[in-house]
């Protein structure tokens, strides 16, 4: 109930200063804030003198506001965005104005709308903060602080406000836009603002234009070194066939005697003539190295910094397998078990990598179903590689299931800096802790 | 501008000596190259200070002040407390400041994480609007704020102009918003002034009654026993002479049991004369006084004990004084102590009388004409009258603080007149008037203090609110003259009721003088009292921050890298590189020197000989960069084989 009051409230605030941060200039902002101060302390005109600064700046901005009422003119607008973006870094990409009007259009700044980022009930009431149990009771009950945290979060993309210097007229401009990646996912463009202040610096006047775009936010990544997981390499069922997507394998073994159903082209003419029956050629059963990424989506409340680690590892993973001649099959529980098998031409890994950049925890289900898929593919695995979030008796499990079959692992364990870890029972079970903030340490250190 | 606003504020509010200090340490920064390394901790403390600053600030004003003027006040300061931030600021490395230094929580999570980005904000621009605002706190209403506030805006909204505008546009619009802003003003003061009369005009019809000073409601009739506290409310000096008896607050003029009222006696503002100070209410001269009276306001406001027949008020700090044709004075607007010396005449030269003045209501008519016609009044002389007045009350009437029930069918005036003959001095008062109105003789009543104790602690008599009391004017021989009938025992059955000397007079004692050390502020403001207190909290802050030994000159980036650079720009050897640029060709962007030459030599120009040149660069390389330079003699060297370099090739033909 009273959660529900608040995120009404934390609605409106937002929109409201989203708003205004949009409507205003950093001037008009000050002016604003004045006039509050002002009309704060100088309600009485007997007491200050504080309405006349108040009625000053009323007027300023009131004839701001008017001349804003007038947006700018309609241009068409195109974004030419890059493939993908990655998490963390700059990603640039050019926004096209075109200008119908016969008069050129000058002095236009322009703005992104991205999608919403305000959470939904649910979110905020389900969510929590990192180290938000460690927030005293008032900031506990009154979750801004989670509100913001979840702000922050789905802005996957942070643009800033770019300057048209001109468009032509009849003609285009082009606006290159750099903006920083925030965090993985999907960022949708919704529209663009076409803003432009009033002569006295105070007041914008905008117009919005429809422009949907999507941009796929990979996950960060980070170097690993080479995968050298102690496991032969085995037999894949379906050979090379699953594995190459077309043809066969060339590796030349023996030749038989024809069956039927064999390919024609198979058929070694050569020898065929000579005993006079017809032979084949056979190829070799195909053995190569197969690796599991298992990646545990099971996050504890308040582990999304984590969580978030574990998929850029994941993802640094995926990478790297990138021109080794091995497959790598990643497994995770999302809303149902979930495979997806990559490398030597099978799948493309950029594929892997958009699967990662839209990987949400899974909030209900259970660490033996992961179990089940992984122990379910063992044979055809020569190695595995675990992303955990936590260490308990059902990963312990996964792990010591994993030896008992003879499949190595190498388990990662995605802690907090302070987090309390049994570090003589991780290393004895082999297990390598990585911590928060400092993974790509952890990660040079394998 | 920063500087134009702290001077506006100094000037505004009168802390012109601040003001201009502060202007100075922050407009020098242009000429002083020095910026401190400050890290967060220094940053931390700082904002610490001007918390401090701030909370101290805020007590005083808060003590023995009502809220809203407690909050104008401490925004009167606001510019002083928030100083060490801004000059932070400005003379920082950084040349912003963060966040974190306002917020714990912040800070906790500066501390926790080491690579904590933080969040810049700038001051500046705030600051401006900030002075600017406590300016307005001042309350200078000589229109003055206004215009000052406008150029300070204006000048600051020039730097923000959209520059695709004209500037005719923009000074248009500015023009308008200026004249709007005026009118504005005057409209939201008047509106205001038109909403309280309206709202005190609902408020009089609401309860059919008007407010003090214009009535005042006796006990007469109340049954029990009238209790007062003994807390101190005046406290009055004279250098020589005995007190004034009487300090009167209001006299009324027409009795409706139980209240009298002042009827037709408006306020009217008085003018100071021209120190601002004192305030003359009468042109007669006075004859006695001055008599120091120091009082208590209530949120600024309140009327003013004096001396019956008072013509001059001196040393009066309030900011309007009114007063009424019935010689009530009141403080439209002041501080929580006023300290007044007035100068009175022998009797009031309040307006004469009316036929109010000789009014007997109704009701009490029959027991006061019954009488006054037993005393003969109407036949004796108005001195005899009065004389025997005076003389029926001192002898068949007694004091009594306590009251009881009046009989069946009698006001409580003529129960007190007839049968019981005990009361308290309204009883006493109120009789008197109505009997002198009896005999024609016009008579009012008052309402103030007696002063009679003498306080051993203060030196000096001290008054309480048990001291209240009532007496009667009348008009003897052309002016107001008092009255008091109410048995001298009065006082003794007081000083009986209450204890006389307790330990809240002692605590009564140190909040005067705190609120006399408090209040004296408008005398000398900042440079009299609190404001030197901050003199050494700032310079300690400073020695503390020089003494910390991050002296980083204005930047490795700026003007001052300009001029590290410059060290060695003198050297000789450039003229080689131009002579070399010219006779082989010109050095690639950010190409070092040795690479150059190096690529010259391997050129094998004929008309170029670099054989001394490495040795020549080596020497010119320790100019440039050693920090310990070149010895007088290696620079002279430096200089002559350069000189002979050059004098060896300009001699070959190109």
């Amino acid at each position: 109930m009273l959660r529900r009051f608040f995120y009404r409230q934390f609605r409106i605030a937002s929109r409201v200063s989203w708003a205004l941060a949009r409507q205003l200039t950093p001037a008009g902002r000050l002016v604003v804030g004045a006039l509050l101060t002002a009309l704060v302390f100088g309600p009485n005109t007997r007491l200050t003198v504080g309405y006349q600064a108040f009625t000053l700046l009323g007027a300023l901005l009131a004839l701001s506001t008017v001349w804003a009422l007038v947006p700018p003119p309609r241009l068409d607008v195109r974004r030419r965005l890059p493939r993908y973006a990655t998490a963390g870094e700059t990603v640039i990409y050019d926004v096209v104005l075109r200008n119908r009007r016969a008069r050129a259009v000058v002095g236009l700044s322009i703005l992104e709308d991205l999608e919403d980022p305000r959470p939904t009930l649910a979110d905020f009431t389900l969510a929590s903060e990192p180290h938000e149990s460690e927030r005293n009771w008032f900031d506990r009950k009154l979750a801004w602080h989670r509100w913001v945290w979840l702000l922050a979060r789905n802005r996957r993309l942070d643009v800033r406000e770019h300057t048209v210097s001109e468009v032509p007229s009849a003609g285009e401009a082009r606006v290159r836009v750099e903006a920083l990646a925030r965090r993985r996912g999907r960022v949708r463009f919704r529209g663009l603002t076409l803003a432009r202040t009033d002569p006295l610096g105070l007041v914008r006047a905008l117009r919005r234009l429809r422009a949907p775009d999507t941009l796929l936010v990979l996950p960060r990544r980070y170097p690993v070194p080479d995968l050298t997981l102690p496991g032969a390499r085995r037999y894949q069922p379906g050979g090379i066939a699953l594995a190459s997507s077309v043809g066969d394998s060339e590796e030349f073994v023996s030749l038989r005697e024809y069956r039927p159903g064999d390919p024609l082209k198979r058929i070694h003419w050569r020898s065929s003539a000579r005993r006079g029956r017809a032979v084949v050629r056979e190829h070799q059963d195909e053995f190569f190295v197969r690796h599991g990424l298992v990646l545990d989506t099971f996050m504890p409340r308040g582990g999304e910094p984590r969580f978030e680690d574990a998929v850029a590892v994941a993802a640094s993973f995926a990478a790297g397998v990138r021109g080794q001649e091995a497959l790598l099959d990643l497994m995770f529980v999302g809303p149902q078990a979930y495979v997806f098998t990559a490398g030597r031409g099978v799948g493309q890994l950029e594929r892997m990598l958009e699967v990662l950049a839209d990987v949400m925890p899974c909030a209900d289900g259970s660490f033996a179903v992961l179990h089940r898929l992984v122990a379910e593919r063992h044979q055809a695995l020569s190695g595995v590689v675990c992303v955990l979030l936590a260490w308990d008796d059902q990963r312990r499990g996964l792990l010591q299931h994993l030896r008992a079959l003879g499949v190595p692992a190498l388990a990662l364990l995605v802690t907090g800096a302070d987090q309390a870890v049994d570090a003589d029972e991780l290393a004895s079970e082999g297990v390598r802790r990585l911590v928060h903030d400092h993974i790509a340490e952890g990660l040079a250190g394998l | 501008m920063m500087g134009a606003a702290l001077l506006f504020w100094g000037w505004q509010t009168g802390f012109l000596v601040a003001a201009v200090a502060m202007a100075a340490v922050i407009e020098a920064r242009s000429l002083i190259d020095v910026r401190w390394d400050l890290s967060r901790s220094d940053f931390n403390r700082i904002s610490d200070v001007s918390a401090v600053l701030l909370a101290l600030i805020a007590v005083y004003h808060v003590l023995g002040n009502d809220s809203a003027r407690a909050v104008l006040a401490i925004l009167q300061w606001l510019p002083l407390i928030v100083f060490p931030l801004v000059a932070c600021q400005l003379y920082g490395a950084a040349g912003v400041l963060d966040a974190s230094i306002f917020l714990w929580s912040l800070r906790r999570r500066a501390n926790a994480e080491p690579d904590y980005a933080g969040m810049p904000v700038d001051l500046a621009y705030p600051f401006v609007a900030l002075t600017l605002l406590s300016a307005s706190a001042a309350n200078v209403r000589s229109g003055l704020f206004f215009v000052g506030f406008a150029a300070i805006t204006v000048w600051a909204l020039w730097g923000v102009r959209a520059r695709r505008y004209s500037t005719p546009v923009w000074l248009g619009m500015v023009a308008a918003a200026l004249a709007l802003g005026w009118a504005g003003q005057l409209g939201l003061a008047a509106g205001q002034r038109a909403l309280e009369r309206m709202a005190t005009a609902w408020f009089v019809d609401y309860l059919g009654r008007e407010a003090d000073p214009y009535r005042a409601t006796t006990a007469l009739g109340q049954v029990g026993e009238l209790k007062l506290s003994s807390r101190i409310l005046l406290r009055v000096e004279t250098p020589t002479a005995p007190p004034p008896a009487l300090l009167r607050e209001a006299s009324y003029n027409i009795y409706n049991a139980p209240t009298w009222y002042a009827v037709d006696a408006p306020f009217r503002h008085v003018t100071p004369e021209s120190d601002g100070a004192t305030w003359r209410l009468a042109s007669r001269t006075a004859e006695a006084g001055p008599v120091t009276i120091a009082a208590y306001l209530r949120r600024g406001k309140g009327m003013l004990p004096a001396p019956n027949g008072t013509v001059e008020l001196a040393n009066l700090l309030v900011v309007e004084l009114a007063s009424n044709r019935m010689g009530a004075i009141r403080v439209e607007e002041g501080l929580g102590l006023v300290r007044y010396g007035a100068r009175y005449a022998g009797a009031a030269a309040d307006d004469p009388p009316t036929r109010m003045d000789v009014a007997v209501p109704r009701s009490e008519a029959h027991a006061v004409g019954r009488i006054a016609e037993d005393l003969r009044l109407s036949r004796l002389a108005r001195h005899d009258a009065v004389v025997a007045v005076r003389a029926y009350f001192r002898d068949g009437f007694r004091y009594s603080r306590f009251v009881a029930d009046s009989a069946v069918g009698t006001t409580a005036l003529a129960d007190f007149l007839e049968r019981t003959r005990r009361g308290h001095c309204e009883y006493f008062a109120t009789a008197t008037v109505l009997l002198l109105r009896a005999a024609g003789i016009p008579a009012r009543y008052a309402v103030g203090y007696a002063v009679h104790e003498w306080s051993a602690l203060e030196r000096r008599f001290v008054v309480r609110a048990n001291d209240a009391h009532a007496w009667a004017l009348v008009w003897l021989d052309g002016a107001w003259r008092e009255l008091d009938t109410t048995p001298p025992d009065w006082v003794e059955a007081e000083r009986e009721a209450v204890s006389r000397f307790t330990v809240g007079d002692l605590w009564s004692w140190g909040g005067y003088l705190f609120a006399r050390w408090r209040w004296s502020e408008r005398e000398d403001r900042l440079t009299g009292s609190v404001g030197w207190l901050l003199v050494p909290l700032f310079l300690l802050l400073g020695w503390r921050l020089y003494s910390r030994r991050r002296i980083a000159r204005r930047a490795a980036r700026g003007p001052t890298a300009a001029r590290a650079i410059a060290r060695g720009a003198d050297s000789a050897f450039y003229d080689v590189e131009r002579a070399l640029a010219r006779l082989a060709f010109p050095r690639a962007a950010a190409e070092p020197l040795s690479v150059w030459l190096r690529r010259i030599t391997s050129a094998g120009l004929p008309d170029v000989n670099t054989a001394r040149l490495p040795a020549l660069l080596a020497l010119h390389y320790r100019y440039r960069f050693d920090p310990l330079g070149l010895a007088d003699e290696e620079r002279a060297r430096l200089a002559a084989e350069a000189g002979s370099w050059l004098t060896e090739h300009s001699r070959e033909p190109r």
